[in-house]
């Protein structure tokens, strides 16, 4: 099947939060009571994802040539192509699914919240007890959870049914960057000159897409969004010389095995009695 | 009846069996991570919750151990890091004697030979790798940056992987080795009963045998 994604323009989103809470009531978060959260002197609320915030808008006022700009973000899991939470988790409970994005099954989840140091972008969190090490990670699985997935009825995911300007679109992947390559040119032209498109390569390409006026930076977003190299020399370096080294080490102890038993047997034989 | 030679005091043994428990614990229950087929055990975290009640196992036991023992623990601990031109004749013979059972090619060896003192020094080195990065990851997440996190993950994993290794040739050597005199004699009785015959004490540790058995000729 095609790669599906979501396409978010920042340039049309009016911050109005609907897909925020469309996700939390479609994905169920809602019924596990309401987050408490207390006013930072800003429209940005709740103040960070959590096991029950999937997705949220993010707010940011920045200076860019001597003027104020208001740039709201879309916070949520970017589905990576090469996704390090994928490449961390020890028993294939984060897993690609057919439609390219990032699934996770959240039975077979172990707590060991690895994902969620290894994410370039800090999506997955972890909900438990920090003492008893029980607890299970959450995150937006692209409205693919069993029982409410949308995607394989044929629907879009609930942030993008929901949104009133049209800022999130979801489609195939490559008709979406056509779109989007599309839609920034045609702001550059409106007199937008830094439009850019982000997540089209980035991760060998990210599952949302944006389209930004400013610099991703200035909306939040890692320039340069990388799979830590500590996951690369665990997973991809340590732990196959560790499957090495213990091959070896069991083979030469059964090699052992066999030479020594041989020779213990050739030693005792009748003529030279072992003391 | 054979005479037999004290190896082990009690609480040296009761603290290797505790400790031992302790570890295959945490080996398995680590174990489960590294192979992909077997992580599905882990689902639900129950092997975490287990990991972490051996982990408080294998941290206090020494801890209580050693204030009640403190002689010979620092005497036992300054053992694991002398080194000598003694080893090297272990290492030289150690080819003959484990694959060819040559016994007379093994020069007399004190109190621990030169393969033990390298498991015990691992025991030490690597004990206290695994109890630090396994503290940092159990109550620092989220305090400090996930990249450190990450690195002592990767620390605790070394760790994992030479214990995993020496701990295979340990308990091959105790118990599998065709060199090894089962139950009444050999290593197996040592950690065991905590004694050895004299026989065995004079063929395996010949420097150490001289050593109790001059003593005891003093002390009477």
């Amino acid at each position: 099947m095609a790669d599906k994604a979501i396409m978010y323009d920042a340039t049309k989103c009016t911050a109005c939060r609907g897909c925020q809470v469309a996700c939390k009531q479609w994905n169920e978060n809602d019924e596990q009571g309401l987050e408490q959260t207390t006013n930072r002197g800003s429209y940005e609320n709740p103040p960070d994802l959590s096991p029950r915030t999937w997705l949220r808008i993010t707010f940011h006022e920045v200076e860019v040539n001597g003027k104020v700009k208001w740039l709201f973000n879309r916070q949520a899991c970017m589905h990576c192509t090469d996704a390090a939470c994928v490449r961390v988790c020890p028993n294939g409970t984060l897993y690609h699914n057919e439609y390219g994005t990032v699934s996770y099954n959240k039975d077979t989840c172990t707590g060991c919240g690895y994902c969620v140091e290894a994410c370039p972008f800090h999506i997955p969190r972890l909900d438990g007890n920090k003492i008893s090490g029980l607890a299970k990670m959450a995150k937006c699985a692209f409205c693919t959870q069993p029982g409410l997935d949308r995607i394989s009825q044929g629907w879009e995911p609930a942030c993008v049914k929901t949104c009133p300007p049209k800022a999130l679109v979801y489609g195939n992947r490559d008709q979406l960057v056509l779109l989007a390559k599309q839609r920034v040119s045609e702001l550059k032209s409106k007199g937008v000159p830094n439009a850019n498109l982000y997540g089209e390569k980035e991760l060998n390409g990210l599952h949302v897409m944006y389209i930004l006026e400013e610099s991703p930076e200035l909306y939040g977003l890692p320039l340069d969004p990388q799979i830590p190299p500590v996951t690369i020399a665990w997973k991809g370096i340590l732990q196959p010389i560790g499957w090495i080294l213990g091959g070896l080490t069991l083979a030469g102890l059964a090699l052992n095995y066999i030479v020594a038993r041989e020779a213990k047997i050739n030693r005792d034989l009748p003529g030279r009695k072992e003391k | 009846m054979e005479q037999e030679i004290v190896r082990y005091r009690k609480p040296t043994v009761i603290l290797h069996w505790i400790h031992a428990g302790a570890f295959v614990t945490l080996f398995l229950t680590g174990l489960i991570l590294f192979v992909p087929p077997l992580a599905i055990l882990a689902q639900d975290g129950w092997t975490r919750l287990l990991h972490r009640i051996a982990a408080v196992i294998f941290i206090v036991a020494p801890l209580i151990y050693i204030p009640l023992n403190w002689k010979s623990s620092i005497r036992g601990i300054k053992d694991a890091f002398r080194w000598s031109a003694e080893d090297l004749g272990w290492l030289q013979a150690a080819p003959r004697y484990y694959f060819l059972c040559d016994e007379e090619a093994m020069p007399p060896q004190g109190h621990m030979n030169t393969g033990q003192k390298m498991w015990w020094f691992m025991v030490i080195v690597f004990g206290l790798i695994f109890a630090i990065s396994g503290l940092i990851m159990w109550f620092l997440k989220g305090i400090v940056p996930p990249g450190v996190i990450q690195w002592f993950i990767f620390l605790h994993d070394v760790a994992f992987i030479a214990t995993a290794l020496m701990f295979f040739v340990h308990i091959y050597m105790s118990v599998v080795h065709p060199l090894v005199r089962p139950l009444r004699t050999g290593s197996w009785a040592s950690m065991t009963r905590g004694k050895v015959s004299a026989e065995y004490a004079r063929t395996h540790y010949g420097k150490w045998y001289e050593e109790v058995t001059s003593s005891k000729k003093r002390k009477e």
